[in-house]
């Protein structure tokens, strides 16, 4: 039940809204008391409960768990074409970019959130019109794919924005600079015009996936 | 159009609320949903058509508890006697 590792409060509340709402309609369903005799009123107030105020209550806090555990890896990875990412991230033994980050506490279990969202005022709503795309391709397009075919075919919409990194990655530490490789493309990267996750610097942030366009570009004549 | 209109209009309260409370009882199971099982599909269905059997539930009370004050024809008196 809930998001993550424990049962939330707020999904507690969804569940006892529902509970008590369900209760007042079957009450009277079963009931049937009529709206034109003298306790009307009460009745009234009794189905305001369990049609208003309870269904609202459990569907508000509904959202907000349904919205918490769209940001967990797990949601990410039950579409079939994102199992290879999901694997990756949760092996302990994987070097890519994405299971390091996965492996840091700041990033855990919500390391496709936290590296994929967008950052900003409307990043919140901006990040779930995008997942909202994802969803409708794969219904139209890739719910049937088989794995070898996706892993060949899909690729990210748009190329990871630096920018991204660079929310954790200032690009203006010390130590950061102090790495000669960092200082020679500094500019490049600040710009957006050398990405961090690429074979030449960090190396790609899913190579498990990597297995189709890039090695076909490679192998041409 | 007229006449649907006129069925519509025919309908009264109680088989308003009790149409509220069954689509209620339906629409309950499918917001919480999300929160026992949450996948791409629950939270899906629970943010759309469950709030939206929801909502019909809710607008249903609402037209029926706005007839039973007679809000319309008081609303009309209002204005003729502006």
């Amino acid at each position: 039940m809930s998001t993550g590792d424990g049962i939330d409060w707020v999904a507690w509340l969804s569940g006892a809204s529902a509970l008590a709402a369900a209760g007042i309609l079957v009450t009277h369903l079963v009931r049937r008391p009529r709206l034109d005799a003298e306790n009307k009123t009460n009745t009234k107030l009794w189905l305001l409960l369990g049609l208003g105020v309870f269904p609202i209550t459990s569907a508000g806090t509904a959202n907000i768990t349904g919205f918490k555990e769209t940001q967990s890896r797990r949601f990410c990875g039950s579409c079939h074409v994102m199992e290879p990412h999901r694997d990756d991230s949760n092996n302990p033994n994987s070097t890519s970019l994405a299971a390091i980050h996965a492996r840091n506490d700041a990033f855990g279990s919500e390391n496709c959130y936290s590296c994929h969202k967008d950052y900003g005022m409307y990043g919140y709503v901006m990040t779930k019109w995008g997942g909202m795309g994802h969803v409708y391709w794969y219904l139209t397009k890739y719910h049937s794919m088989p794995l070898e075919e996706s892993n060949h075919d899909i690729r990210i919409n748009r190329p990871l924005p630096n920018a991204n990194c660079m929310h954790c990655h200032t690009t203006t530490g010390p130590r950061w600079l102090s790495v000669s490789d960092h200082a020679s493309s500094l500019e490049a990267v600040r710009a957006g015009t050398m990405s961090c996750a690429s074979p030449g610097c960090h190396g790609y942030a899913h190579p498990v996936t990597k297995i189709g366009k890039e090695l076909d570009a490679g192998a041409g004549p | 159009m007229k006449k649907l209109f006129a069925k519509i209009w025919g309908i009264t309260n109680e088989q308003l609320i009790r149409a509220a409370c069954v689509l209620g009882l339906v629409a309950l199971p499918l917001m919480v949903a999300s929160v026992v099982l949450p996948n791409v599909w629950t939270v899906l269905i629970a943010l759309s058509v469950g709030q939206a059997i929801g909502t019909l539930s809710f607008l249903l009370y609402l037209i029926a508890v706005a007839r039973d004050l007679e809000i319309v024809r008081r609303l009309r008196g209002a204005r003729k006697s502006d």
